[in-house]
């Protein structure tokens, strides 16, 4: 090695193993800084709750996990945060990975045992966690707490038992979908809300056949979905209108659990999906449609009939048409006679067996939810000068966000609209809002909470894989009813009979 | 007395020997040592990670099952759905494989022949974007391009009187367009290395070659081909090795409709996996894959050795 060689190699080697260094440096410098930041938090004093002198230890720091739902970072969250602080001197560390990895991180945080204190749970994960013994059940402590008398409906409470036992408590309801129709179209054709799936297909024909707007039969979609079936629970939650009483999913019928997917009425539930997709009545591209893609395809005012989020959606799908549209007007049906919408469960906001103080967790933040006070008032519209403001008749206004000044906040975490308590922050809504889902609330059915098994926990992903499958292939025409039945049967007996076998055990 | 003052050298592969040279060259391993760590610390370590296969590894549960995982996958349950995806994987990647090497060579040789360097620099450019986009940009524009709704395509159908075709969901259909839109992305930027191997091509050969009466084809097929051709094997040797690692493309561009044909097993891992949570069986799924793109690899490498006398291994 000549001495030009030895300097470079010397210089070459320093600096790279000072890039590495350096890189693994920084990480350790911010988990170091987010620890430190937690230990400040924890000395700073409180308010509404430090009063309050029981036996309850009050926590430190609360390590919750959540998803897109809650206020996000870049839009504010640290405000939700430090408003948390001041009210409750509780440091709240908030994990929020992003919307649609969400269930993937927290399955993944459970089995690396980086475990939260508090998270949200959909119905499918709620039941499995706490079947598994990975929640607190808060039985006992709801039932003794102030929140229970704050709650309207302990049905949406009692929708959420698992053998009677409760290990989470929802901050809103679990809300679905109802079906919106182009009301300029029903007024320029005459049409008053179907009432039946005969007059309902009758709307589709004469939106397309007949379209008000101009539009050829080939250039009107009457009604479009993103896919043929939900791709979680329920399964069945879109298209009602052909669904009626049929659910591709395991159903409990005469006391025994099914498979939804061979019943009679799923058959003819596909019979309808299938002459009305040739009929072109449903959107061709149906199988490849996201739900943006449903959304911008009605938003350019191609779309007769919609079913979609009740409440807050109807305003955001008004508001996205009408610069295409002028007069537009997206209007919310009751369900037709022969089916109902979809209440989901509520998403459960749970505690975790691994919380090392339950008690002071559900008082200082589980309670909070639903206390008709202050921290209710935190989650849904925020912190006053902040996220929201007062108007001079005492009403409240969400202010604009931080991301996109054009638009305001329209929630921190719970939508104000579907609180499931006595209190509600008072602010005015859009009409077009209360309406939609006043009229979802009086055609739904809260559906009960997905069964647990093993099997299905194994196997559920693939099964519910080959049942989407088969509805697409039947309801393309590639398969008869009968013959598509037969083959789905054949495909995915050694599953349904394995998940059943369980079930039924 | 003087051969007692001369320094005596270890015997070669002595330790001794090795610690002196080491030592002699100590600044060229300490440079080599980032590069050690980096590769220890994201190549090797995660390894460690492969015993999942053999357990039953969940949110709830870490329990070593020894190879159930596998009979499951292989006779169990699932066994109908893993072997259509392994078909469909194998299928896939073997006919896009193949279609790569023989269109990004003879587009190469094409390239290679355009005299104007400003035009084949363009050329090669408008070539290349494509595989910068991702996959989810890809599939969007394909989904607008084919729509049975007003797409292009269709469009272009329909003015020689022909039904839309709904291609993203028509089995028949699926395949032939999948597999020309992965070398709509990707053949342009397959090319890069033949064209490198190409300005290596001793252009005496050509200059006698031409002497001897061969046109521009003869030239192509007796003296680039065969002067390709150790690029070829390697780069498809190579290639083979990642065969069956498709996902992102197949993830984007199928669905229900299609599944039969478009199920492969990355995606059939991701779904057991990361969706349904069941690491083990992910972890299983993973390794089998790895372990059949290794014999591949083998596979190909011992026909090389036959065919060229050579291996690249």
């Amino acid at each position: 090695m000549n001495t030009k060689h030895r300097v470079f190699a010397s210089l070459a080697s320093v600096a790279l193993l000072a890039s590495l260094l350096s890189a693994c440096g920084k990480s350790s410098d911010s988990s170091s800084s987010s620890s430190s930041e937690s230990s400040s938090g924890t000395s700073s004093s409180s308010s509404a709750a430090s009063s309050e002198s029981d036996s309850v230890k009050k926590p430190e720091s609360i390590k919750l996990m959540v998803d897109g739902t809650f206020l996000l970072k870049e839009n504010g969250q640290d405000i939700i945060e430090k408003g948390y602080e001041d009210l409750y001197g509780i440091d709240l560390i908030i994990n929020q990975p992003a919307h649609n990895e969400y269930y993937e991180k927290v399955d993944l945080a459970f089995t690396t045992g980086d475990i939260p204190d508090v998270l949200i749970l959909d119905n499918r994960r709620y039941t499995s966690y706490a079947y598994n013994g990975a929640l607190y059940d808060i039985t006992d402590l709801y039932e003794k707490s102030e929140i229970k008398n704050n709650i309207t409906d302990q049905g949406l409470i009692d929708a959420i038992r698992l053998d009677g036992r409760l290990y989470g408590i929802p901050g809103s309801r679990g809300n679905g979908t109802i079906t919106y129709v182009r009301g300029d179209w029903m007024k320029k054709l005459g049409l008053q809300a179907p009432k039946n799936y005969d007059e309902f297909i009758n709307m589709l024909r004469k939106f397309k056949n007949e379209n008000p707007s101009g539009l050829a039969p080939n250039e009107v979609i009457p009604i479009t979905a993103a896919g043929l079936v939900n791709t979680e629970y329920p399964l069945d939650i879109y298209l009602r209108e052909f669904y009626w009483t049929a659910t591709p999913d395991f159903v409990k019928r005469d006391g025994k659990w099914v498979d939804g997917m061979t019943q009679d009425d799923m058959k003819q539930a596909l019979q309808r999906m299938h002459d009305a997709y040739a009929e072109g009545l449903i959107d061709p591209e149906i199988i490849t449609n996201k739900t943006s893609t449903c959304r911008d395809k009605f938003n350019a005012g191609k779309v007769g009939a919609f079913n979609y989020w009740a409440g807050t959606w109807n305003l955001n799908l008004y508001n996205n048409t009408v610069p295409n549209v002028p007069d537009v007007e997206v209007t919310p049906i009751p369900s037709i006679k022969e089916t109902y919408y979809i209440e989901r469960p509520a998403v459960a906001v749970c505690i975790t067996s691994a919380c090392k103080n339950p008690e002071g967790v559900f008082k200082y933040f589980l309670s909070t939810l639903a206390d008709g006070k202050e921290g209710q008032q935190l989650w849904t519209v925020g912190v006053e000068g902040k996220t929201y403001q007062k108007e001079a008749d005492g009403s409240l206004t969400f202010m604009p966000t931080i991301q996109d000044p054009t638009k305001p906040f329209t929630k921190t975490w719970f939508e104000p609209t579907l609180l499931i308590t006595k209190w509600a922050p008072n602010m005015k809504y859009d009409e077009r809002i209360t309406n939609s889902l006043s009229m979802f609330q009086s055609n739904m059915k809260i559906y009960p909470l997905p069964p647990y098994s093993k099997a299905l926990s194994d196997y559920g992903s693939e099964l519910n894989s080959i049942k989407a499958q088969y509805i697409a292939n039947i309801v393309f025409g590639d398969y008869s009813v009968e013959d598509g039945i037969a083959a789905y049967q054949k495909e995915a007996a050694s599953y349904v009979e394995s998940i059943l076998s369980e079930l039924n055990g | 007395m003087f051969a007692a003052k001369e320094k005596e050298r270890p015997p070669k592969r002595s330790f001794a020997y090795i610690k002196n040279k080491i030592y002699r060259d100590r600044l060229y391993y300490l440079m080599f040592l980032p590069v050690a760590v980096m590769t220890i610390l994201f190549y090797y370590l995660p390894m460690v990670g492969i015993r999942f296969a053999f357990y039953e590894y969940t949110p709830f549960k870490k329990e070593f099952v020894g190879l159930d995982n596998f009979k499951e996958l292989f006779f169990g349950v699932m066994s109908k759905n893993f072997w259509r995806a392994f078909n469909n994987t194998l299928f896939l990647s073997i006919v896009n494989l193949i279609l790569a090497t023989i269109i990004s060579v003879v587009l190469a040789l094409l390239l290679n022949d355009l005299k104007s360097r400003k035009i084949r620099g363009g050329i090669q450019t408008i070539l290349y974007l494509p595989h910068f986009m991702s996959w989810v940009v890809v599939s969007s524009i394909f989904l607008i391009i084919l729509s049975p709704q007003g797409g292009f395509i269709n469009n272009i159908l329909g003015f020689f009187g022909t039904e839309p075709i709904y291609f993203m969901a028509n089995k028949k259909w699926w395949v032939p367009v999948y597999l020309f839109i992965c070398r709509w992305k990707d053949t342009g930027w397959g090319t890069i290395i033949y064209l490198a191997a190409l300005t290596g091509l001793n252009p005496e050969l050509y200059e006698a070659a031409e002497i001897d009466g061969a046109g521009k084809f003869k030239q192509a097929l007796y003296v680039t081909l065969p002067g390709l051709m150790t690029t070829i094997i390697t780069v498809f040797v190579l290639n083979l090795g990642k065969v069956l690692n498709i996902f992102e493309s197949v993830f984007v561009l199928g669905n229900d409709q299609v599944k039969e044909v478009s199920d492969v097993i990355s995606v059939m891992a991701y779904r057991i996996g990361m969706k349904g949570a069941d690491y083990g069986m992910g972890t299983a799924i993973g390794l089998f894959k790895s372990v059949v793109g290794l014999v591949l690899v083998l596979i190909t490498d011992e026909i090389n050795k036959k065919i060229r006398g050579s291996s690249l291994l």
